[in-house]
């Protein structure tokens, strides 16, 4: 159904395209939902990220205070009934950023089928090249290949952000060091991966299939 | 005594009293707007610095390839915004240094031009309503020179800042909030206090 001749998707100045040109726009319309989503979830995540931090290092004053504490009977168990309220607060906190992770994991997920739908497109794109000989740009100026260059640079940035992110998850509840809890946290945060170019292939591609206008 | 000579001068004096007591809202109200990001300035530093202190390549991070200076490129892109911020706060900060400047100048211009027709007797006068000419010269005149003085060294503050000294980004805030000087502060609020029936007067 998507093998409508470029020539026919891009004839005339209609708005409205079709075949390969109308999946390849599609396509682009939901990474950029999915990066909106992405980007929500990682500021909500941050937010638990530094509940569970401080609630980490309160833990930690609570126990020095009962160490400090020892001779004196009472205020013990006051103390260890708020670790403990503490733990489990830590515990919940945790969780909730777990929920946070999956959400990610399955967003990479959609992102992964995206890129192979692209890649379906531009193979497409070039098998029709191949019998016709028609090389005209889907939209501008860019060749379909583009757009699987595009769609894969974006799947690798936001892949290796959830793989960092899941050793973020892993060790942030565990690490006894603050300087690489605060590491920890400026990864979740600043996610080092998704570089400025990153948004700019973004913006690009937005632009290339017209929802941005120029 | 010439009347309309300090009837002219009492109306000028009003106006810059009066672009005195907006400008000092503005400038408080942009100096609020600077303490949180001079806040996320700091906390930024601290990033820097938490980063400089682990040593990755020990940690589950290891397997992330250039963590490192990707992590430290993206803190140092914000604290670039955040300069950004600054510089855009230090430039209202600005405009409220000129406006307060401006009108003080005017005052005493039509001072000056008056001069020869008022003598001293009447520019020491006061009443219950309204403060000597010298008094509301000298108000106007400190309070010019506190906003030239709090911008320019809040101005040298930020200049001198280096973002890839860590510690120094990090005392940052402290540096800028010690500042602030509370005294000349009141000075302008108590001279606004002292001319406020003055200015509200036909």
């Amino acid at each position: 159904m998507e093998a409508k001749s470029p020539g026919v998707s891009a004839s005339g100045r209609k708005p409205v395209v079709s075949g390969s040109a109308r999946k390849l726009k599609d396509n682009a319309a939901d990474w950029h939902n999915l990066i909106m989503k992405w980007n929500r979830l990682n500021d909500d995540g941050s937010t638990i990220a530094n509940q569970i931090v401080n609630l980490k290092l309160s833990k930690e004053s609570v126990k020095e205070a009962v160490v400090a504490g020892e001779d004196d009977q009472t205020p013990i168990t006051r103390h260890t009934a708020s670790a403990s309220a503490i733990g489990s607060e830590l515990e919940d906190r945790c969780f909730a950023l777990t929920a946070i992770l999956e959400k990610m994991a399955h967003l990479v997920s959609k992102m992964e089928k995206l890129a192979s739908s692209t890649k379906g497109v531009c193979e497409l794109q070039e098998f029709q090249l191949e019998h016709t000989g028609v090389c005209t740009p889907l939209f501008h100026t860019w060749a379909a290949s583009h757009f699987e260059d595009v769609s894969s640079l974006l799947l690798r940035a936001y892949r290796e952000e959830l793989a960092l992110k899941e050793v973020i998850v892993g060790e942030l509840a565990h690490t006894s060091s603050a300087d690489l809890a605060l590491v920890y946290l400026s990864c979740w945060l600043y996610q080092p991966y998704l570089q400025p170019s990153t948004a700019l292939q973004l913006e690009s591609l937005l632009l290339e299939t017209g929802h941005r206008v120029l | 005594m010439s009347k309309p000579a300090l009837l002219s001068l009492h109306q000028a004096l009003k106006r810059s009293f009066h672009s005195l007591e907006q400008n000092q809202e503005v400038w408080n109200s942009v100096l609020e707007e600077c303490r949180p990001l001079m806040g996320s300035l700091c906390n930024l530093a601290e990033q820097l610095l938490a980063l400089n202190n682990v040593q990755i390549s020990s940690t589950p991070l290891a397997r992330f390839p250039n963590l490192q200076d990707r992590l430290r490129f993206k803190l140092l892109v914000a604290v670039d915004t955040v300069l950004e911020k600054m510089a855009e706060k230090m430039c209202s900060l600005q405009m409220v240094r000129d406006a307060v400047g401006n009108k003080v100048t005017a005052a005493f211009q039509v001072y000056e031009q008056h001069a020869d027709t008022l003598d001293l007797s009447a520019c020491l006068q006061r009443s219950a309503a309204a403060p000597s000419v010298a008094d509301m010269l000298e108000w106007l005149q400190d309070a010019d020179r506190y906003y030239r003085q709090q911008y320019l060294k809040r101005k040298a503050l930020l200049q001198a800042l280096k973002s890839n000294d860590h510690s120094d980004l990090q005392s940052a805030p402290k540096r800028w909030e010690a500042l602030a000087m509370p005294e000349e502060e009141d000075r302008v609020s108590d001279a606004l206090a002292s001319v406020s029936f003055f200015m509200d007067s036909p």
